[in-house]
């Protein structure tokens, strides 16, 4: 014979298949011709060498599987047929015996289950004895992968035939016993732990270089051993205390005695998934001390994580009915889940923390209102921590991962601080993360408060956030050399600005206190984050003031308090200015000067005036760059222009003083624009002697004069004609408002002298603008001419 | 469904110098008064037969009786030749229970030989029925064909002449019937091979009828051998002749696969066996000192190197009167023979390893190995 190119092993599996195969295909149409002929020796003679195709070791289980599926098809068959010939009556006397003729345990095995069921389904009445038998007979067939089959033959046979009554349906004259539904549960179990057997030996066969191979096709193979459970659970007469009594002890003792991780990972989860969760519900106990006495290697943290979920989405899905209250779900899960951990010192930390993962989730779904379950979790994570020594947990690390989660569940699940803040241990665990942990979890925290708007109402709880969060208030001593990237900072920082408004209470005193304590805190957050932190205690501080104004009629003591608030602002905001910072407390100063006057309490025009020059002083001492110089005078004079509160002899010097900065700017254009807004000053500002508004036309007209005059000296002419249509606009408004030293001779004059320099300027966009803004003007006023109200007033003007 | 292990020892021999139950032996001369000879055994019609092998393996049905139970019946001589007479010295019917060596062609045995003169020396003139009776005749032994030996019972009828008789035989066969043993009990050891394999196993009985069911169990309490499978053998040895001339014939009667694959420590694996499919006979022990007929049950247990490991028990099989049949139950006679609670009250044997390399096991090495075996026990 020529030799044949190596086969590849696949190759030689498909051959190998196919042959068995043809084979089955012959001697199934042989047995079914046979058959139909009424020949029931020769029939079975073909089903048996049929069968004999099943001895064989060659095949890979895949390959085996197939053949099986092939032949228990053809099996049918003939188990159609002998069912048929009962039913018509025709007896095969002493069949069951004539098969175990049969010299070969698989075939004989095979066609004894086959004969066995028809024995069955045609007189109900033996099916006990020969269930028993029938499992009993199987144990000749010891090849893990033989036996597997063969006893998964079993189960499809008897499938629709165990009994499934609570008592024996048989009466004494009918000889035979049907059977109770406890003969199914021996006849599964005992059929089930001989399964089990077979497949947990199949990993100790072999080399062990195949191990992993070898684990591949057990897992394959894990659905016929699963199948008994499944069958288990599919017998109606099983009640709860059944369950507790029998099945499920039978079965956990198997899988824990089998002290294989493959096979106990397995049918653990089979074991929940198959049951009904009230069956687990009420025997927790034994099947989580199973648990406790799985193999090391036995990803327990799985099992019971699956059973901790299912039980958690029943408690949520079934309405009313629930976890029973007498069962302690969280106290069971909690005790046998340390034992679980006590169990096995070499279990990781990661999934340690994964297991309190679950047990909060837990107690998060069926006791939502059960803070102290919470906290208990926490508290046995930092045990569990302290007993490990793992006081450092590295951020990216699975442990710190896990924790992470912990961690976030309470505060995306109450979605409220303050109840997380009722967690005694939350704050501790919090501090075992290392810098970059905390860091990410307080972000975490802090925009949950944001999202939910959540209100922090009293000192003690600001104390107690900012403790946790401490990274984002404060320097921290393992933070990392290199500073955060700026952007992401101002990003953090800018959360806790946000924050700070959440600081509120009721009540203003302890609104007061509230604002100490974060002053506190804040304070201490070095010259980076105070200028992201400070300026809203600040405006809270402006805010709870006025609150006091508004309380006036409840709170006789409201003057000396608001005058505290502003003690408080004021020596904030220094903070500020020490960290050298000047447009912010300027600002802040500003706004203090404002709401001071606004209040009015007593001193309060001290306190305004105190604020204002001290914002005059920052903008002399800290300010040089012209542009901010200009900002801070345009604020200033904004500022001035608004208040009421200063009598003349404070008015007066402040007034003088800004036109006077205006005027001493360095450059020309913000000269020009400084000295015309300060003119607004002189109209708009409050004067105390006719309780309203100045309306001082004549310096007003001098500080625009002034202005025009410094328009004229500017030497840039884009920047000039510029000026001249700015300082157009202020005269104008002052026309409207009714000034009498502005006349239409005037506002003719500047706008025949823009007209005359607007042609010469270079056309570019900017030129574009200032040409924009000009016609705009022009359009503006000749809408006042077409108007027959202001026509009058305007009369004259040459447009 | 059963399997073809009843192997047919076959021997080519010269048959015997009388014809069994075939036509009356013609005389050597075409001429001369002949007759032809008819036994009718009385109550034949209701009278049960059985088969029984002859020598050269076919397969033949006669009336079967048991002992002590009287045998008569009619003898009809049927004159060939009408009115002629037919001259004799006698008519006689025997009685005859025998047995035959094959290797001893020229020596029956009889055990048993009655005889009846029906006739005396005379004439006969017309057909005639002459009525016989052994009354209460023992037949110690039973009907047996085995390889070596044959153990026969017939009647002869002789028409005594002067050249050559007129002979007439008639096969019956005889089985044995016992009680059911008293003491029946169990057959149990523990046997092994040190730190290699240890078994336990047990037989619910040790006297079997031939149609029962052994039910066993086989206890693994040490496995150190990759066992590939198990098989139980009945094996029928047929003992002949006495001192040097011994001879032994073994034959495998049933060979019945018990285990597939490798069982592990703690495994027990049921055995069921019914031995009514198979061509059995009762044990014979020392049979008038010519021949026995013993079984044995053979536990065969390969590991995956071929090699045999084999432990023999003898069993005595009986013959017990037919019952009406029995229904599934019997089918699945399910016992239980407690088969660790009393610990086992056998001795320890150990197992032989054959180092057999050859899986087809041979017959008359089994036998020799067997005897081997016993000795390492």
């Amino acid at each position: 014979m020529p030799t044949t190119p190596q086969l590849s092993p696949q190759e030689e599996q498909e051959k190998l298949l196919e042959e068995a195969l043809n084979v089955v295909k012959t001697q199934a149409f042989q047995m079914k011709r046979c058959l139909d002929k009424g020949r029931l020796m020769d029939g079975l003679k073909h089903a048996s060498t049929m069968l004999g195709e099943l001895r064989t070791s060659l095949l890979s289980p895949k390959s085996y599987y197939e053949c099986y599926m092939a032949i228990s098809d053809e099996l049918r068959h003939l188990e159609m047929y002998l069912v048929d010939e009962f039913q018509k009556g025709r007896k095969v006397a002493d069949l069951y015996e004539l098969v175990q003729y049969a010299g070969n345990i698989v075939p004989r095995l095979y066609l004894l289950i086959t004969v066995g069921t028809v024995y069955i389904k045609s007189n109900e009445l033996s099916r006990k004895d020969i269930l028993k038998d029938l499992v009993e007979m199987c144990r000749g067939v010891q090849h893990p992968l033989r036996g597997l089959f063969l006893r998964n033959y079993l189960l499809q046979c008897t499938k629709n035939v165990l009994p499934d009554a609570v008592e024996d349906q048989s009466t004494e004259s009918s000889g035979g016993e049907s059977g109770t539904v406890m003969d199914s549960v021996d006849f599964i179990q005992l059929n089930f732990a001989e399964m089990n057997k077979l497949w947990v030996r199949m990993q100790h066969q072999g080399h062990s270089r195949d191990r992993e191979r070898r684990e591949n096709e057990r897992r394959e193979l894990r659905i016929l051993v699963g199948t008994n459970l499944v069958r288990l659970s599919q017998l109606e007469c099983i009640d709860i205390e059944k369950f507790k009594q029998s099945v499920l002890p039978g079965v956990l003792e198997q899988v824990v005695n089998c002290k294989d991780a493959i096979a106990q990972e397995y049918l653990m989860e089979c074991v929940i998934q198959v049951f009904p969760d009230d069956f687990h519900l009420q025997s927790l106990s034994s099947f989580l001390r199973a648990c406790a006495e799985l193999h090391p290697n036995v990803n327990v943290k799985n099992i019971i994580i699956a059973l901790i979920d299912r039980l958690a989405s029943f408690a949520q899905n079934e309405e009313g009915s629930g976890i029973p209250s007498e069962i302690q779900l969280f106290d069971i899960f909690s005790q046998q889940i340390s034992q679980v951990i006590q169990n096995r010192p070499d279990m990781p930390p990661e999934d340690i923390v994964s297991l309190q993962v679950a047990l909060i989730n837990l107690a998060l779904k069926c006791y939502p209102d059960k803070v102290d379950y919470v906290d208990k979790v926490l508290e046995t994570t930092e045990d569990i921590f302290n007993r490990l020594n793992l006081d450092h947990v590295e951020h990216g690390s699975p442990v710190s991962k896990e924790l992470m989660r912990l961690m976030k569940i309470p505060v995306d699940t109450y979605n409220n601080i303050l109840t997380v803040l009722e967690l005694q241990h939350f704050g501790p665990l919090f501090e075992y993360f290392d810098y970059k942990g905390r860091q990410l979890m307080s972000c975490h925290i802090i925009n949950n408060a944001l999202e939910n708007e959540t209100m922090i109402p009293a000192q003690e709880n600001v104390d107690a956030i900012l403790n946790i969060v401490n990274c984002m208030v404060q320097d921290q001593n393992d933070q990392p050399e290199e500073p955060d990237d700026p952007e992401d900072f101002a990003e953090e920082q800018g959360l806790m600005g946000r924050f700070i408004h959440l600081l509120q209470s009721e009540d203003p005193n302890q609104q007061f206190l509230i604002l100490n304590t974060a002053r506190k805190h804040f304070g201490a957050g070095g010259d980076k984050r105070i200028k992201f932190t400070l300026p809203p205690i600040v405006f809270a501080a402006y805010r709870l003031a006025i609150r006091y104004k508004q309380l006036s009629d409840e709170d006789e003591n409201w003057e000396k308090k608001c005058q505290k608030i502003f003690q408080f602002c004021h020596q904030t905001i220094g903070a500020l200015i020490k960290a050298e910072q000047a447009e912010i407390p300027l600002r802040l100063f500003l706004q203090g000067s404002l709401v001071a006057g606004q209040i009015g309490f007593e001193n309060s025009e001290t306190v305004a005036y105190e604020f204002l020059s001290q914002a005059f002083s920052i903008y002399e001492d800290e300010i040089s760059d012209s542009k901010a110089q200009l900002a801070a005078i345009t604020l200033i004079i904004g500022t001035l222009e608004q208040m009421s509160c200063f009598g003349e002899e404070n008015q007066q010097p402040l007034f003088t003083q800004c036109a006077l900065a205006a005027s001493k700017l360095l450059k020309k254009p913000d000269q020009c624009r400084g000295v015309s807004v300060s003119s607004h000053l002189f109209w708009s500002g409050f004067s105390q002697a006719t309780d309203g508004e100045f309306h001082d036309g004549k310096r007003v007209s001098d500080c625009l004069k002034k202005g025009v005059k410094i328009a004229n000296q500017c030497m840039d002419s884009s920047v000039q004609v510029q000026l001249f249509v700015e300082v157009l606009n202020h005269y104008i408004f002052f026309f409207e408002k009714g000034c009498e030293q502005i006349s239409v001779q005037v506002l003719n004059q500047i706008i025949s002298k823009i007209r005359e320099l607007l042609p010469n300027l270079e056309s570019n966009e900017e030129t574009e603008q200032i040409n924009k803004h000009f016609k705009n003007t022009l359009e503006h006023l000749q809408l006042k001419l077409d108007n027959a109200e202001s026509a009058e007033q305007y009369a004259g003007l040459v447009l | 469904m059963v399997p073809s292990s009843t192997k047919s020892v076959v021997f080519h021999k010269l048959p015997v110098g009388v014809s069994v139950g075939g036509p009356c032996k013609m005389s050597f001369f075409g001429f001369g008064q002949s007759a032809d000879v008819n036994i009718v055994l009385d109550g034949q019609e209701n009278r049960r037969t059985a088969e029984i092998k002859t020598e050269d393996g076919k397969r033949e049905k006669y009336y079967l009786y048991f002992d002590g139970e009287t045998v008569s019946g009619s003898v009809n001589i049927a004159l060939k030749k009408k009115g002629s007479k037919l001259e004799h010295q006698g008519i006689k019917i025997e009685f005859i229970g025998q047995i035959e060596l094959y290797y001893d062609r020229g020596n029956h045995h009889e055990f048993t030989s009655l005889v009846k003169e029906l006739v005396r020396p005379g004439e006969l003139t017309h057909d005639v029925s002459l009525n016989f009776e052994f009354s209460q005749v023992e037949k110690p032994y039973e009907s047996y064909t085995g390889a070596n030996v044959r153990l026969r019972y017939f009647l002869r009828v002789t028409i005594v002449k002067r050249l050559s008789d007129v002979v007439k035989e008639q096969d019956i066969v005889v089985h044995t019937l016992s009680q059911y043993p008293e003491l029946n009990s169990s057959i149990k050891m523990e046997v092994g091979i040190e730190d290699c394999l240890h078994i336990e196993f047990e037989y619910n009985k040790s006297k079997y009828h031939l149609k029962d069911v052994i039910v066993g169990k086989i206890y693994f309490l040490l496995v150190r051998i990759k066992i590939k499978h198990m098989e139980l053998q009945v094996i029928k040895r047929e003992t002949t002749g006495t001192g040097p001339n011994t001879f032994n014939e073994n034959e495998t009667i049933a060979k019945y696969e018990i285990m597939d694959g490798a069982p592990v420590r703690g495994e027990s694996i049921p055995i069921r066996l019914f031995l009514s499919g198979y061509e059995l006979t009762p044990t014979m022990k020392d049979i008038n000192k010519k021949f026995s007929v013993r079984y044995y049950l053979n536990l065969v247990l390969v590991d995956e190197e071929e090699r045999r490991y084999f432990k023999q028990q003898e069993i005595t099989i009986f013959r017990r009167a037919d019952k009406v049949r029995k229904n599934y139950q019997a089918a699945l006679s399910h016992h239980n023979p407690s088969l660790l609670s009393d610990g086992g009250g056998s001795g320890k044997s150990q197992y032989q390893n054959t180092e057999e390399e050859n899986s087809k096991e041979k017959d008359g090495e089994a036998v020799n190995n067997d005897e081997g075996g016993k000795g390492v026990i």
